[in-house]
């Protein structure tokens, strides 16, 4: 069968995923069989482009749960180079993002929330270093467009008081921030009364920045 | 700008090609290597056994199994047929007499003295294997039972399918976007082929096994139903072969998407004609019924056949094309899934689309409306 390349070509169990887990992603998500269905044309025409609004959130919905179950395991992280995956390096603690999915998603926002809940959201942290990950766009060579940075809240009502390039800002617990700067380093200041980013309740550090800038994923685990 | 696309074949015409014809069942083969054949000619006989019925004996009569036999009206290894007396025993004081008729023909072939059981094996049933087509003898397997006929034929190539190579007369049971569940099936259908609509539920093909059907064509299938048909995966081109006991064909995708025009004309044509079907490889062989045909058979040699399969005179093409106006294509996609046109204008600038994507569209005519598409959505058919 002939077939041009497309965005879920880089992935070849997609039909491994549970269609009821889409569900969780999409807000009024259609029956599971129509889901059923658009998941398997999706993988007999991986280079068809989603057309409107809600088919791309459809896709996206699709790349988390392919990205959870082609992530990292913890059983392997021992032994494997850089974790064994192509899309997070565990050691340098990098989110790689292929070039070639913005053409596919454009939105590098929307896309970078993909991997991390894909990838991140719901993992064992192995040490406090992963409370900050860096976002890397992968091609011809690697752009690094931004950070993510993931807060140990202790309880919902708690909340941490940020200061991005002496602009402040509160975030909350269970929130999804976006900050943007675009500088190559941003230097940020955090305070928590309750809860801490890399083992420390109140700290001032230097972190990447980009076109994306900064990702707050306040989620409790 | 150029741009490019996938290309499908769907349908190749007036083709020679090769086809199975299988006893069912042990019988011989009455062809000869080089004959030609008609659809009408019978190139076999075979015996098929039809199974058999066990009848509790011992329950009917009311007696110990043991004493089952001195009430029999017939001797073991003697042929019966339905409604003649199988028992009987006089009536007693308190009880009427009893009446065991046979159920069926057959010949009484083992009682079990423990249980009082009589099994009757159905009487083989003699078939005729007609030719089916027109077309020329060129291997005959007494020993499998197989004749192999090259023969003039139209293909249709299926998006993806299950099952082994069937065949069957032809009959159409719905419209091409009609909506096919079991209420369509009927046990009338007895090894036939049957076209269904834009979908063909679960109920419907369970019903189809149920009732002996051959194989089942429809445009689309929903995703659940061919993954326990298909051994669990969703992968194209499929790699493993699978049959469930009948063979099916989805010439579109999955869930409802009418057959498309360029095949359901065809598959109409052939409605009533035999045909074979290969669900595994996705392919509708549609041998010509006409006579003419023959001269094409008699001046066309194909490769050497080789044992395991059937070679085709033509593979399934496996190209990129560059796209030009006039072009027939496809819509594949979410978006008018499966509907076919003609390309009316490619642009040569982009379009954010709603979903934000920023791509090249193409117009495309189809029968009913004109519509824009991505470049990426469209293949163009054969």
């Amino acid at each position: 069968m002939p077939k041009l390349s497309g965005f879920f070509d880089s992935f070849d169990n997609l039909d491994t995923i549970d269609a009821a887990s889409l569900t969780a992603w999409l807000k009024n998500p259609p029956a599971l069989v129509q889901l059923e269905n658009y998941l398997a044309n999706r993988i007999l025409y991986p280079q068809a482009l989603p057309v409107t609004d809600f088919d791309m959130k459809i896709d996206l919905a699709i790349l988390r749960e392919a990205l959870r179950i082609n992530g990292p395991k913890p059983e392997t992280k021992e032994g494997l180079l850089l974790g064994g995956n192509p899309f997070l390096n565990i050691v340098l603690r990098k989110v790689v993002i292929p070039q070639k999915f913005l053409n596919y998603v454009p939105d590098l926002v929307s896309l970078t929330w993909a991997f991390v809940d894909g990838l991140l959201l719901n993992r064992k942290k192995q040490d406090l270093f992963e409370d900050l990950w860096t976002v890397v766009v992968s091609g011809d060579t690697d752009e690094i467009v931004g950070s993510i940075i993931l807060p140990q809240f202790e309880g919902l009502g708690d909340n941490m008081l940020l200061s991005v390039l002496s602009k402040d800002y509160k975030i909350t617990a269970g929130s999804l921030t976006v900050i943007p700067c675009s500088k190559d380093r941003c230097e940020i200041a955090y305070k928590f009364k309750k809860g801490q980013i890399l083992g420390k309740s109140t700290n001032a550090l230097e972190i990447y920045g980009g076109k994306l800038g900064l990702m707050i994923d306040g989620r409790m685990q | 700008m150029k741009f490019s696309a996938p290309l499908r074949l769907r349908v190749e015409k007036d083709i020679c090609i090769r086809i199975h014809r299988n006893l069912k069942g042990k019988g011989t083969i009455n062809a000869l290597l080089g004959q030609e054949v008609i659809p009408s000619d019978i190139i076999g006989t075979a015996a098929q056994s039809g199974g058999f019925r066990m009848i509790n004996l011992a329950k009917a009569l009311q007696v110990v199994p043991s004493k089952v036999q001195k009430y029999m009206k017939r001797t073991m290894g003697q042929r019966i047929y339905k409604d003649e007396l199988l028992a009987y025993k006089d009536g007693g004081f308190l009880r009427g007499k009893v009446v065991v008729v046979s159920s069926s023909d057959g010949i009484l072939d083992f009682l079990n003295p423990k249980t009082g059981e009589l099994r009757i094996t159905f009487l083989p049933k003699k078939t005729e294997l007609p030719a089916g087509v027109y077309g020329i003898v060129e291997r005959v397997d007494q020993q499998k039972g197989f004749v192999i006929i090259r023969t003039q034929a139209n293909i249709v190539y299926g998006v993806f399918g299950t099952g082994r190579v069937r065949d069957g007369m032809l009959h159409i049971i719905s419209k091409r976007d009609e909506l096919v569940d079991q209420s369509f099936i009927s046990p009338k259908s007895d090894g036939q082929v049957l076209v269904g609509g834009s979908i063909v539920f679960k109920d419907a093909i369970t019903s189809a096994i149920s009732a002996g059907i051959s194989g089942m064509i429809t445009g689309g299938i929903n995703a659940k139903d061919y993954k326990n048909m298909a051994g669990g995966r969703l992968i194209f081109p499929k790699r493993m072969e699978n049959d469930i006991g009948i063979s099916v064909i989805a010439c579109e995708g999955f869930g409802p998407i009418p057959i498309g025009d360029d095949i359901y004309e065809i598959l109409k044509r052939f409605d009533g004609k035999y045909v074979s079907i290969d669900g595994n490889a996705g392919i509708i062989n549609l041998p010509s019924f006409e006579s003419s045909s023959l001269k094409k058979v008699r001046s066309t040699r194909l490769p050497p056949i080789q044992d395991g399969g059937l070679a085709t005179s033509d593979q399934q093409s496996n190209q990129i094309i560059d796209l030009s106006l006039d072009l027939k294509v496809r819509i594949i996609g979410n978006s008018y899934a499966g509907e076919q046109g003609k390309i009316m204008a490619i642009d040569q600038s982009k379009t954010v689309l709603p979903s934000g994507l920023k791509t090249f569209m193409a117009t495309i005519e189809t029968r009913r409306r004109k519509v824009q598409i991505p470049v990426a959505n469209i293949e163009v058919i054969l």
